[in-house]
């Protein structure tokens, strides 16, 4: 196995690591960017993703669909959830009956997946398109790794243009910068907030579709992913968008490099990772200072 | 030695100079007013005094101590009490609970959490004497959020005089009330003035009030000392007619 | 008063009860008991300074392994090893208190919750001491000292948490309603005005993190020789959101109301979880129930009555006056 070999296959690893890690951390942050609520359940909203996922490939034996009808489903389940509980909390201004409210929705989550798909994890094939390995520098790479990064790129950038240039992405960065303000100005800030908690219920429910594949559909996916999340967040600032790319690539890379040189730091790495930020930038790498 | 010595004290945020060389020495036992149109500096210079601003130019000195670059609880702790501009209350406990709060951080018990119950007792006291010169007394029990904005002003005072302060520096205290409201705490904060030796400077809008209550006048305009001394002396004063009193009548 | 007879008379059935409860049923009680102590301690955070720590999963892991190997490695009487296993907790718990009060809010949370999940992951790294993912088995419960062997019996052991959760509740009591409780109460309402008056408020804070981990370390520490075994699982994040939900279900701010709601999810749990495989469905469903219609918990639905008949002192007419003008 030569060096160089090795260093790209782990790098193009990372980024497809980054990759999925980015789909449930961009919502997170878009999320809190815009309505101050930590969302617990957004773990369980991408493990809810992935299991839709894996019922519409079972059902309909396309891949394809499953990436419409997941993120679909996971955003009304997310639009009713806004509406119904958190909107109610809107008036009493207190960051920690959100953070409650969300963790009993994640417990739910957790238990309705159990209830409807069982115990045991739900496997998704690849797509044939995506089947099988390319060679790099005489090492084999997955296709379907190198279609993550390519989807996580696109989504990435196509959110970041939805941001930067469109109406709406112009209202919603001025909604995180003051809600009261714009409700002023009269826009219907509570429709921004259900629409942004749609969306980035989508995003992770999507991400959810795509890590089916390659780790399979399970019970636990949920709870470890929300915490690999919000050390992206915190690491990035939270409610950055940038931030939570480059939180996102950060922690890949940490978690794929880190598991290959210190295997026995491994799990630790990225908590050290996420305290060193936080004690030399309070506010993450790209947040505001407090 | 005057109590409080400001020596070339400026501040810039980015390009502005909001307080700009200010020198200033206040006696012991002296009522200061620093008056100015808005945005001349008043309040940046009273958050650069008790710390909540660092400083980039210049020196404080406190009853001869340099108390520059101190955090805010270390200046406070030092004799220095202030209200604030928009009022800064505990809303959701009851009046005496603030004053009692601010009464017990003159105390060197204060940090106590197992037999400190001559510190509450001595808190209590103060905070019910506090009470009692701001007439808030009958609303002892009540919510501070609850009160009218009138009565929470004064009880703010309240709290800075529970701190028993060498240095009472007030940030517009008749800021938002109605006149009624003013002649009240008018008369309140004149026999209080009255009763002790309090030094005390005072941020002030309204000259009706600055005249009233001040031994001396400082006048701020664009961060800088433009006229200082008596008040009829002030008044005299061109510069501030132009670029103060004269605007405003 | 009526309080203060309210608790002495429940203390007294609670002492009643390993006379009357089967075996088994003791076993649960003992563990609801540790985990009413583990919430209250975490009330000193969330309900009096809001400190919201998502991370009170580190004291109980930390009292409980630290517990464990003192018990395991050294032949110290029972009570001795406790006491070890929460002071070595503590002084753990001063270096992560100084580091979490750097900050504020939600990155206070996140930070807890670094330091929850680093003893997770230092469990794993740690094989050779900590058992890794198996973790370690076989705690003695050893007799002593001066040969007393009263806490190896079960019903010994219950009197012997009673004893530690009463005597804690009497000292958070004391605490919450002293000097350092008043800056507590400031910090909480408003830490910018708390800070101007004159207290550094960065010390309160620390000061009552470092209590929090303690009293949550000793409930981890009676665990220990009770279950006879501790796993990395003590340190996960889901037992930080759930003691977290207990505070906030139990009443935060009231320390009676948390250890209530400890006392209360466990048993229920332990019932329920046997029954109905929908126990986390219900229990979520409550929790929610319990943000959305009843924020002051259930000691809040409890004293609420007796509340609204108490008096605001004060000329009320006046008052009513004083709040009309603008």
């Amino acid at each position: 196995m030569n060096f160089a070999g090795f260093i790209v296959a782990q790098t193009l690893n990372a980024f497809s690591q980054a990759a999925i890690l980015f789909f449930i951390a961009c919502g997170l942050t878009l999320i809190f960017g815009i309505m101050r609520i930590i969302n617990f359940a957004h773990g369980g909203l991408f493990m809810v993703g992935a299991y839709v996922g894996y019922s519409t490939v079972a059902y309909t034996g396309s891949f394809w669909l499953s990436l419409l009808i997941a993120p679909i489903t996971v955003a009304a389940i997310g639009g009713i959830f806004e509406k119904v509980f958190l909107s109610k909390l809107y008036v009493r201004q207190d960051a920690g009956a959100y953070l409650m409210l969300t963790f009993g929705l994640a417990i739910i989550l957790a238990q309705a997946v159990h209830l409807i798909w069982g115990p045991q994890p739900r496997s998704v094939a690849i797509p044939d398109l995506l089947r099988g390995v390319v060679v790099i520098l005489n090492q084999p790479f997955p296709i379907y790794r190198l279609f993550l990064i390519a989807i996580g790129a696109a989504a990435a950038i196509a959110l970041w243009q939805f941001l930067e240039r469109t109406r709406a992405g112009l209202l919603i960065r001025a909604v995180s910068q003051n809600a009261e303000m714009v409700h002023a100005l009269g826009t219907d800030v509570a429709l921004v907030r259900t629409g942004i908690f749609m969306l980035g219920c989508a995003i992770a429910a999507l991400g959810g579709v795509l890590s089916a594949p390659l780790v399979t559909a399970f019970l636990g996916m949920g709870s470890t992913v929300i915490i690999d999340a919000f050390v992206i967040v915190i690491i990035g600032g939270m409610g950055s968008f940038l931030g939570s790319i480059v939180g996102s690539l950060l922690v890949a890379f940490v978690q794929v490099f880190g598991a290959y040189y210190f295997q026995d730091m491994a799990l630790a790495i990225i908590y050290l990772l996420m305290l060193l930020v936080l004690i030399v930038r309070p506010g993450g790498l790209l947040g505001k200072e407090q | 030695m005057p109590l409080l010595e400001c020596r070339g004290l400026t501040r810039s945020f980015g390009g502005l100079v909001a307080v700009d060389n200010v020198n200033m020495a206040i006696e012991a036992g002296e009522i200061r007013a620093v008056i100015g149109p808005n945005g001349a500096g008043k309040s940046t210079l009273f958050n650069i005094i008790t710390g909540v601003l660092p400083v980039s130019d210049g020196q404080t000195v406190f009853a001869g101590e340099m108390i520059t670059g101190l955090p805010v609880y270390r200046v406070v702790q030092k004799g220095i009490a202030r209200t604030f501009q928009l009022t800064h209350l505990f809303p959701d406990l009851t009046a005496h609970e603030n004053v009692r709060i601010a009464a017990q951080a003159q105390h060197a018990d204060r940090w106590r959490p197992l037999a400190g119950g001559h510190v509450l007792a001595a808190s209590r006291k103060v905070a019910d004497e506090a009470l009692e010169q701001m007439r808030l007394s009958r609303f002892s029990g009540v919510k501070a959020g609850m009160l009218s904005h009138g009565d929470q002003r004064l009880l703010e005072i309240g709290m800075a005089i529970a701190q028993k302060p060498r240095l009472l520096m007030l940030d517009e205290p008749t800021q938002g009330l109605s006149i009624e409201e003013t002649d009240r705490a008018v008369q309140i904060l004149r026999d209080m003035l009255a009763k002790g030796d309090l030094t005390v400077i005072l941020v002030e809008h309204d000259m009706e009030v600055v005249f009233k209550l001040a031994d001396k006048i400082t006048v701020l305009h664009r961060g800088r000392v433009i006229a200082d001394g008596l008040p009829d002396e002030v008044k005299a004063n061109d510069e501030v007619q132009s670029a103060y009193l004269g605007g405003l009548e | 008063m009526r309080e203060r007879l309210v608790i002495a008379l429940s203390a007294v059935l609670l002492c009643l009860v390993p006379l009357v409860v089967p075996n088994y049923t003791l076993t649960l009680i003992v563990e609801a008991l540790i985990f009413g102590l583990f919430a209250m301690s975490l009330d000193l955070m969330v309900g009096y300074t809001r400190l919201h720590s998502f991370g009170h999963a580190a004291a109980y892991g930390m009292g409980a392994y630290s517990t464990a190997l003192i018990l395991l490695h050294f032949n110290l009487p029972l009570p001795i090893g406790i006491i070890l296993g929460v002071a070595i907790s503590v002084v753990i718990a001063i270096p992560i208190a100084w580091i979490c009060t750097k900050s504020t809010g939600v990155s206070f949370a996140m930070l807890t919750l670094a330091f929850a999940q680093l003893g997770y992951a230092m469990i794993f790294r740690f094989k050779d001491i900590s058992g890794g993912s198996d973790g370690i088995g076989g705690i003695p419960r050893p007799a002593g000292p001066f040969g007393i062997d009263f806490f190896q019996s079960k019903s010994g052991y219950f009197y012997l948490v009673v004893f530690c959760l009463v005597g804690s509740y009497l000292l958070c009591r004391a605490i919450v309603t002293s000097p350092f409780g008043a800056v507590l109460t400031g910090i909480r309402e408003n830490e910018a005005k708390t800070r101007a008056l004159g207290y550094n408020t960065r010390a309160y804070k620390m000061a009552v993190v470092v209590m929090a981990y303690g009293f949550g370390s000793l409930a981890g520490a009676l665990y220990t020789p009770f279950a006879g075994f501790v796993a990395p699982e003590l340190f996960f994040w889901l037992v930080s959101g759930r003691v977290l939900i207990m505070v906030i279900v139990g009443g935060a701010g009231t320390l009676i109301g948390p250890i209530l709601g400890g006392i209360c999810f466990m048993l229920l749990e332990q019932q329920l979880s046997e029954v109905t495989e929908l126990w986390p469905l219900i229990f979520g469903s409550i929790f929610i129930a319990f943000v959305m219609l009843a924020p002051d918990g259930i000691w809040g639905l409890l004293t609420k009555r007796f509340r609204s008949k108490q008096v605001v002192p004060g000329d009320g007419e006046d008052g009513e006056t004083s709040r009309a003008t603008p």
